[in-house]
């Protein structure tokens, strides 16, 4: 697991382009939204084409990205769970 | 004032993408193209991560304005402070094809279709005066002018017009231009209702600056 959340790390790193920021910045707890990281609405669409494009995982219900991107850790448990590549 | 005098009236930054001047002041650099917007933003400016989310065109803006602005010793406006009276000009002959192009990439095949929402939101110039009004708190009027060359007559018209108004009482102004991440040519300047007021005069000096963009 511990491999797979710095590999997610660096994949939301180069994906949104947070060029200042390291995989250790990251807290696995903290949320990824509001504070924390600073992402905005069009990084969460980012997220779920991340999500589909390199796992599989194609939200039905982009509402649910909501819960999904809580943090870094409630990530990597649900694409641990749900991908299919 | 002379016709001389007034040539050298306004202020300006250049950017190319082997260069950057700031009101006649060469900026030292060891890159070009992109890689060199990144240098400059890092060792000029810092403090707006959200720079490296944009399109080439909004870096290429927003580091002329910020660079120009800081040059000229203008306050940034905090919190709830926002200026009214300021809008944002700008021209250029590309419009958005460096976006459109790297959105394109995104969708481009059928297998790999991934079309990504970050690249989608600059696909339209006006975004990069966006960029600049939301960093500066500008709520003055902002307009992206689409031409089919360096008209530098159609530029000073736009310019002087956008002072009809009884709100704008400066302008920030300008041409930026990109065609791929690595090819761009841009120049910003900042002016007063007093700058435009002479047409020929105005068309004039925009020539001799955009000299600085071939």
């Amino acid at each position: 697991m511990e491999e797979m959340i710095l590999k997610l790390k660096q994949e939301i790193i180069e994906v949104l382009n947070l060029e200042d920021v390291k995989p250790e910045d990251i807290d696995n707890d903290a949320p990824l939204f509001g504070e924390g990281l600073g992402l905005d609405s069009i990084d969460a669409l980012e997220l779920i084409v991340l999500m589909e494009k390199n796992y599989g995982i194609k939200l039905q219900d982009p509402a649910k990205g909501k819960e999904i991107f809580k943090s870094i850790n409630v990530m990597a448990d649900y694409i641990q769970k749900n991908r299919t590549r | 004032m002379t016709d001389m005098e007034k040539e050298r009236n306004l202020k300006y930054t250049v950017i190319t993408d082997k260069g950057v001047t700031v009101c006649g002041r060469v900026l030292e650099h060891n890159h070009t193209g992109s890689a060199m917007l990144t240098e400059i933003y890092r060792a000029q400016l810092g403090d707006w991560p959200k720079f490296f989310k944009m399109d080439t065109l909004s870096k290429v803006g927003y580091l002329a304005s910020e660079l120009l602005l800081k040059e000229l010793g203008e306050r940034r406006l905090e919190g709830e402070e926002y200026a009214s009276d300021r809008a944002i000009v700008l021209f250029g002959t590309t419009a958005s094809l460096c976006a459109d192009r790297n959105y394109q990439e995104t969708i481009q095949d059928s297998d790999n279709y991934y079309p990504s929402p970050a690249l989608f939101v600059y696909t339209l110039p006006n975004i990069v005066t966006g960029e600049i009004a939301i960093r500066n708190h500008y709520r003055g009027e902002t307009s992206f002018y689409v031409l089919d060359g360096y008209d530098t007559g159609s530029m000073a018209f736009h310019l002087q017009c956008a002072f009809q108004d009884d709100v704008t009482e400066s302008l920030l102004a300008g041409w930026v231009d990109s065609t791929d991440n690595d090819d761009f040519r841009c120049f910003f300047t900042l002016m007063d209702r007093a700058d435009a007021s002479d047409l020929k005069g105005l068309e004039n000096e925009l020539k001799g600056i955009m000299d600085n963009l071939k």
